[in-house]
């Protein structure tokens, strides 16, 4: 990266801490961020280098950084000769469904706490607030046992429709948050006009709330794309209906060729990354930038 | 007298439906959160509780076991791999939530100024975070694998000696801590929000006043960011405790050498799910909950430092 007078110019007028920077500062700041960077993407670079290399380059003691020749069947054969396909289907089913169910619940939840006036409503919040403090691990004992009860281990269900009830105190917080933010003088008209609150979630608070919901849909679909916890607990058996980070943590932790394999390993785990890779290239600026968490207090 | 009740019924009767009427969309609206906690939270809660005081296993009809009183929570304490275990996950909580807090707000800073090339490094700080954990586990285990993990050839390139990494008790926790810090970005993003949410005005005033970058940052970001600097702890705290990442790297199970990455949620999982003890797994887990309970508790009443700005 060159740096012109120009845009160093241009950077030191748009710029509040940096002002009164000279070059060489400049200089020196751009060397440490690209240094950082570097050593920071060094692991998944890696993981793509290898996941074209060859069998032996990929065990070999004196481990390239580059393959010789770029194996891409290595991708082929991990869709051919493992489970991949059935189980990134899925993952997608499961993904779909949250992404859709989550941010429309939690919203839901989340406008009563924010808009509506009703008693108890003080308590329902702090109850929930609570709940962010439980570890996941007390409840996770009994609902296994309620779940195998009702016949749902081994299925998707324990993945899915949990989440129909808000998906987690953090998002309805989130978005009690942001809607509380949201002036009331449309929702009054509307009001005036004689809507009744549904009409007004519906039409006037939830086009309101896109920037959120569209973060906390990526968000969600990141974290049950990612999920390989939920599954290891509740499928027991061989024939479960696999998700992809399942399936990658049993080939990696329980097989015992995992060595010979390591190259198609490392494509498989290039292949998980490439779905919230594409979210993340899209919806980079709300993930990086951060969502507006004012009044953090509650 | 007859008319006079006869307004007093009504009266009430008005006072009953305005009462329905002016909640009964909040509760309608609120109706799914409250399923959800009492099916999904409140009753497990209890559940898990009553579980903890039996002798339970899985068998084909369902639960069986006998009462066994306290005799779960004494097991704990009995336990000789309950040593190790609280070690490990207290070693990893008290480096690694500090480390990666501290790690992520200079991060942060640095990528808070408004060079145009900022954001791009801000995208590509936050890039390790969107490789999911399961991915992770086997990619940092092959990263420093001892024969041929890269890590130990770049090492010996610039002229280190082998590190055994997670092969090697004495160093897996501390492995474990480093690979962490790669998801340094998530923690940015975080403190990024904070710093939107301080008012501008303020460092141009102190410019005025003459403040250098030093002062304006001890005296205006760190008080005005310590509202999320304690929600970060909380919740990571929280999270540290619980962790069972460790299980992704596969090292003997997820318990690592000789037991060096064996942590409390591993344990919990291993007892309840992979050995089937389902009342000492639930003894376990609740015990959890109360020293969660407890840590929050003291984070919450010692929080004077927390500056909160008035809205």
């Amino acid at each position: 990266m060159i740096l012109q007078d120009p845009f160093v110019y241009r950077a030191r007028r748009k710029n509040d801490i940096a002002r009164g920077w000279n070059k060489t500062k400049v200089y020196l700041f751009l060397l440490i961020m690209v240094v950082l960077g570097l050593i920071l993407v060094f692991p998944y670079f890696y993981m793509i280098s290898k996941s074209l290399m060859n069998e032996t380059e990929a065990i070999s003691p004196n481990p390239p950084l580059f393959p010789s020749i770029p194996q891409w069947q290595n991708y082929i054969k991990l869709f051919t000769e493992n489970g991949y396909f059935r189980a990134t289907v899925n993952s997608l089913i499961v993904c779909a469904f949250n992404c859709i169910v989550v941010p429309l619940s939690a919203s839901i939840i989340a406008y009563s706490f924010a808009k509506l006036r009703w008693k108890g409503r003080n308590i329902m919040f702090v109850l929930m607030m609570f709940t962010t403090m439980l570890p996941a691990v007390a409840t996770q004992i009994p609902l296994y046992v309620m779940y195998s009860n009702m016949g749902w281990i081994d299925t998707l269900l324990p993945l899915t429709i949990p989440n129909l009830f808000g998906g987690g105190a953090s998002y309805i917080f989130l978005l009690r948050q942001y809607m509380m933010g949201i002036p009331n003088d449309m929702s009054d008209a509307a009001r005036v006009d004689g809507a009744n609150p549904f009409r007004i979630f519906i039409n006037i608070i939830l086009p309101n709330c896109k920037p959120i919901l569209l973060y906390i849909a990526v968000t969600v679909f990141i974290t049950n794309w990612g999920d390989y916890y939920g599954p290891l607990v509740y499928m027991t058996s061989d024939n479960a209906p696999y998700t992809l980070a399942y399936l990658i943590y049993k080939n990696s932790t329980e097989s015992d060729v995992a060595a010979q394999l390591a190259a198609i390993r490392m494509a498989g785990g290039v292949f998980m990354t490439i779905l919230p890779a594409i979210i993340f290239t899209f919806f980079q600026k709300q993930l990086t930038e951060g969502v507006l968490t004012s009044g953090l207090k509650g | 007298m007859e008319k006079y009740l006869h307004v007093r019924q009504v009266k009430r009767r008005n006072k009953f439906t305005t009462f329905l009427k002016s909640n009964y969309v909040g509760w309608l609206f609120n109706l799914p959160l409250m399923i959800g906690l009492l099916v999904f939270t409140c009753i497990p809660m209890c559940l898990s509780l009553y579980y903890s005081f039996f002798d339970l296993s899985v068998k084909a009809d369902g639960l069986v076991g006998e009462f066994v009183g306290l005799g779960q929570y004494i097991r704990i304490f009995q336990d000789e791999e309950m040593g190790p275990v609280v070690l490990n996950t207290l070693l990893f909580a008290i480096i690694s939530v500090p480390l990666n807090l501290v790690l992520s707000y200079f991060l942060a800073l640095l990528v808070n100024t408004k060079f145009k090339f900022t954001k791009f490094f801000r995208v590509i700080y936050y890039l390790p975070v969107i490789i999911p954990a399961v991915v992770n586990g086997f990619l940092w285990k092959d990263l420093t694998d001892s024969t041929f993990g890269i890590f130990n050839k770049i090492l010996n390139m610039i002229g280190l000696d082998n590190f055994p990494f997670f092969q090697s008790a004495k160093t897996a926790l501390f492995s474990l801590i480093l690979m962490n810090v790669w998801s340094v970005g998530g923690g940015m993003v975080l403190w990024l929000s904070a710093f939107k949410n301080i008012p501008k005005p303020l460092y141009e005033a102190a410019r005025i006043e003459g403040a250098n970058a030093f002062q304006r940052f001890y005296k205006i970001t760190l008080p005005l960011s310590t509202p999320i600097i304690f929600y970060n702890a909380v919740m990571s705290i929280i999270g540290t405790l619980q962790f069972n990442g460790t299980l992704t790297i596969g090292i003997n199970n997820g318990k690592g050498i000789d037991n060096s990455l064996y942590l409390y949620g591993v344990k919990v999982w291993f007892e309840a799910f992979k050995s089937g003890d389902i009342g000492y797994g639930a003894a376990l887990s609740w015990l959890l909950f109360i020293v969660i309970g407890i840590l929050t508790f003291i984070m919450f009443s010692t929080s004077k430092w927390v500056y909160y700005q008035e809205d």
